[in-house]
């Protein structure tokens, strides 16, 4: 019979720390290159660009439509197989750069809708005002509408981020030694399942606690720039 | 490339023996989930003292961690929980004979409660207080409005957050194979350690999950179409 230790989930704590940078590198880079995605996503669908849109349609679709684990053995065995086809040779890249991609993939999805929507939250008679002064089509976008599409954004972004994060939880099944990875091998060393994953736990959700908290910050500093001003 | 098509077709067939399996965790998952949720949520929204602040606690800590956690923490720590239960009270049960899918079943179930109280308290704010003291005006007692009033309009609120939670569930679903429960993304590893084919498998997956997903989108459209009726809106 087993009982919980809590001293040794103190411990693992402080041992599964160094780990919290591979799960940002991922959080960090899918999310950026997620909304460089999503915005090229979007932009057929808020210009409505005959083919490109159902493009995208078929694209959004099956990245909210399949689990995220099944696209990540998708296109870790997938992609070498695509690569070979124009003579490069994938085998050897690291899981990692799979796990970013299928993760900025997916968040890709995500952020296309989240923009569609902020896009069209901003009021048509604000787009036709500036025109009215005399803004280029350049101006309305950059003045105007993205400030306030930002505004309506954030919360959503915000919670994109949070879901990424947690999602990068899977990224051991590739064998990338990120937290749950981590954990799960020291786990396996020690015997102490329980108490691993209860460190493992409490990491989460402090990762999580902050990016909450930074991003209500951000949201505050920004409405009193003014810059969310509606 | 050369994409074996056949193999798709037959791990197609294969996966579609564990489709049950995946779909029992899903809906299990999600009917308990709601039970948990819509009692947290009325907790909440009730203000009752102790259980509110225990549910917003549960509803912040399943909603800060990702849900392999939750399995991994059930796996591993409810059979302690309950041999250290069972011993004490002197009952011969053990913990050895909950099937694997069980732990899913516990812990999925907890994980979709948290989210869906959310999406319940949502509903529930979502209809106009003025409706539940025109209810009471009338001689409703709470009860009958909640039943009456209330929760209809609640359900046709957030018919559309259930139907993202399901699907959100279902895709969860692929998180049992931690736990050697065979649903369908299990089965697709199974399948292709025949002969290394994983690429032709996972697609197989993938278009099952994208069927699934679909099926599940169209069916809330029509129960929409029913539940919001009574919702005529305008004037006329």
């Amino acid at each position: 019979m087993m009982s919980f230790d809590i001293a040794a989930v103190l411990d693992y704590l402080i041992k599964l720390l160094p780990a919290i940078r591979i799960t940002l590198v991922i959080v960090a880079s899918s999310i950026l290159l997620g909304l460089i995605v999503g915005t090229l996503v979007a932009l057929p669908q808020l210009y409505n660009i005959p083919v490109l849109k159902r493009l995208s349609q078929l694209y959004l679709s099956f990245f909210r439509g399949t689990p995220i684990l099944i696209q990540l053995f998708l296109f870790y065995y997938g992609l070498p197989e695509l690569l070979k086809l124009v003579a490069v040779d994938a085998a050897r890249v690291p899981a990692l750069y799979f796990v970013i991609l299928t993760y900025a993939l997916h968040s890709g999805a995500f952020m296309a809708e989240m923009i569609r929507a902020a896009v069209a939250a901003v009021d048509r008679g604000q787009v036709e005002a500036a025109y009215a002064v005399g803004m280029s089509g350049l101006q309305v976008f950059w003045r105007i509408v993205l400030p306030q599409a930002i505004a309506t954004a954030l919360p959503v972004f915000a919670n994109l981020t949070i879901a990424n994060l947690k999602d990068t939880s899977l990224a051991f099944t590739l064998g990338v030694m990120e937290l749950t990875g981590k954990s799960q091998t020291l786990g396996v060393m020690s015997r102490q399942f329980l108490e691993t994953y209860a460190a493992l736990a409490i990491l989460y959700f402090i990762l999580s606690f902050v990016l909450e908290r930074l991003f209500h910050l951000l949201e505050r500093r920004m409405s009193r720039k003014g810059l969310a001003g509606i | 490339m050369t994409l074996d098509y056949g193999f798709i077709w037959t791990a197609f067939v294969a996966l579609l023996d564990v489709v049950p399996v995946t779909l029992a965790i899903t809906v299990v998952s999600v009917l308990c989930g709601f039970v948990i949720g819509a009692s947290v949520a009325l907790a909440r929204q009730f203000r009752v003292p102790v259980l509110s602040q225990l549910g917003a606690a549960y509803v912040t800590f399943i909603r800060g961690t990702p849900m392999i956690t939750h399995l991994l923490l059930i796996y591993f720590g409810l059979p302690m929980l309950i041999d250290s239960v069972a011993a004490a009270l002197g009952l011969s049960f053990r913990s050895v004979s909950i099937p694997m899918i069980g732990f899913a079943y516990v812990s999925f179930s907890i994980t979709a409660g948290a989210y869906m109280s959310e999406v319940v308290r949502s509903g529930l704010l979502a209809v106009d207080r003025g409706q539940l003291e025109a209810a009471h005006a009338v001689g409703m007692t709470t009860a009958q409005a909640m039943k009456r009033i209330i929760l209809p309009q609640a359900l046709a609120a957030s018919l559309p957050n259930l139907s993202n939670m399901l699907i959100g569930m279902l895709h969860g679903s692929t998180l049992a194979f931690t736990v050697s429960v065979v649903e369908i993304n299990a089965k697709a590893q199974i399948v292709a350690t025949t002969n290394w084919k994983f690429f032709e498998a996972y697609l197989a997956a993938a278009l099952l999950f994208w069927g699934l997903t679909f099926l599940i989108e169209r069916l809330t459209a029509l129960a929409e179409r029913r539940f919001r009726r009574y919702y005529r809106g305008g004037v006329s």
